[in-house]
């Protein structure tokens, strides 16, 4: 089970029972800003410092190298990711 | 120079530049140079809806009886809504299709612009129901001071970009005598009007929709204005979805892959693309101030408004390489992404509300799982 390392808190167990990432952060009380929830509006950004995530869906917004969209991806490995304030 | 309907050169269209290279010949989508302009162009037909699909009858009863200043914030933003879908449902037509050279994203600006006529229409039906006499919101709208000083700056990059194209495609680089004016034009000067029109674009999708959103889904927190809040809801993502449109285009220039010049015009625009989304930040929070003159309404006032304001502004100028200028990180109004999610409801997709119902979809994936209890 891939762990997720937040804001370089401690590691938190991917629960694989939540549908992206984007449910999975707000079950452990991140906030985070959201919109479409489908990809396309990019609100939700975040940065990936290391490893990999894999898109449910491709996301249409526009996604620099270094980002990713938690509402339509899963971790595909361990990764450690910040939430831009 | 001149633009034709339909170009004889034999060009190659993977080749051409998002803008000012030739005008685009034949519409094919076979090949595609970006091929995002694509993906928006299914994803906003999907979204297809026609405001008469919403019954806004309860709204009538509601606006009835909200106080006189709550009918203020409400027709405001309404007019103030209207004067922006007028500039966008034929200004990015009139502007950027002349100089458009690759056919997805011609078509992108085509169904791009062709979304905001129905926004359009869906203000009069919600004004149609809401009063009987319709005509004078309108007629407002070119007499109401507040409204006017917001057309200047929305509507002044655009119709610089469109003058300077004018007379380039009639009477090319150079400087010209016109009726005995002294004008000139460079092609370097018009894509810096491209750019500063796209920025003021985004601006104009990514911020000043948000306060009369705000307004209006503040009234549906309460029970009221439903109706209302439904179209507005189908708005807002086709919006979101626009500005998403429009930040490709600007991170495509800035990269500098499809137009090397475009790079330096970008990072040379720096300070005004800045200035651009300062004064829109500043334009809207007057405007919040003007909405709220005779008083609040119940969850939002001025000052959270414009905290939203900057918060709203920070991140859009994050989307396109910008540096945030706010010192607001948190949203006030968290409450609003509830609103925003483009489905938050599950219906039954035969439902013609539900938005995000596919007319002739089908799933194509179909793998050696699917015949695991089949047998002959």
């Amino acid at each position: 089970m891939a762990e997720v390392i937040v804001n370089a808190q401690a590691p938190l167990q991917y629960d694989s029972g939540q549908r992206n990432l984007l449910d999975f952060l707000e079950k452990q009380q991140h906030s985070l800003n959201f919109q479409c929830r489908e990809g396309f509006c990019g609100a939700c950004r975040c940065t990936l410092i290391s490893g990999q995530v894999r898109y449910l869906q491709e996301p249409l917004a526009y996604v620099r190298r270094g980002e990713f969209l938690p509402c339509c991806s899963v971790p595909a490995s361990n990764i450690e990711i910040e939430i831009p304030k | 120079m001149a633009y034709t309907t339909f170009n004889r050169n034999m060009n190659d269209q993977m080749k051409e530049p998002m803008f000012f290279g030739n005008s685009v010949n034949v519409s094919r989508y076979d090949q595609q140079k970006y091929p995002i302009f694509e993906k928006l162009i299914e994803k906003q037909l999907s979204f297809f809806w026609r405001p008469e699909e919403i019954d806004v009858s309860k709204d009538r009863i509601d606006f009835q009886q909200l106080p006189e200043h709550e009918k203020h914030i409400f027709l405001s933003n309404l007019k103030y809504q209207t004067l922006l879908d007028s500039v966008q449902g034929r200004s990015p037509n009139i502007a950027l299709l002349p100089i458009v050279s690759i056919p997805e994203l011609e078509t992108w600006i085509e169904t791009w612009a062709f979304s905001e006529t129905i926004h359009s229409r869906s203000y009069t039906h919600i004004v149609r129901n809401i009063s009987s006499e319709p005509h004078k919101v309108f007629d407002d709208i070119m007499l109401n001071q507040k409204i006017l000083e917001r057309a200047e700056d929305v509507s002044r990059y655009y119709d610089e970009l469109i003058d300077g194209i004018n007379l380039y495609q009639r009477h090319g680089a150079g400087t010209h005598v016109l009726n005995g004016e002294t004008v000139s034009i460079t092609l370097r000067e018009l894509k810096k009007r491209l750019y500063l029109c796209l920025m003021s674009v985004n601006v104009l999708e990514a911020i000043r929709f948000y306060v009369s959103f705000a307004c209006s889904f503040a009234f549906a927190e309460r029970e009221l204005m439903e109706g209302n809040a439904k179209i507005i809801r189908l708005i807002a993502r086709d919006e979101a979805l626009h500005l998403t449109g429009t930040q490709h285009m600007l991170n495509i220039m800035a990269s500098g892959d499809d137009d090397p010049e475009m790079a330096e015009i970008a990072k040379e625009c720096e300070e005004e693309a800045y200035a651009i989304f300062m004064r829109a930040a500043e334009q809207e929070k007057d405007w919040a101030a003007y909405l709220f003159k005779d008083g609040s309404m119940i969850g939002l006032n001025k000052d959270i408004l414009c905290q939203y304001v900057e918060f709203i502004t920070n991140s859009r100028m994050q989307a396109v390489g910008l540096k945030a200028r706010f010192s607001t990180t948190q949203n006030p109004i968290p409450w609003i992404n509830t609103w925003l999610v483009s489905d938050n409801v599950q219906v039954a997709p035969q439902e013609s509300e539900i938005s995000s119902y596919l007319v002739g979809q089908i799933d194509n994936e179909v793998d050696s799982g699917s015949f695991g209890d089949f047998d002959l």
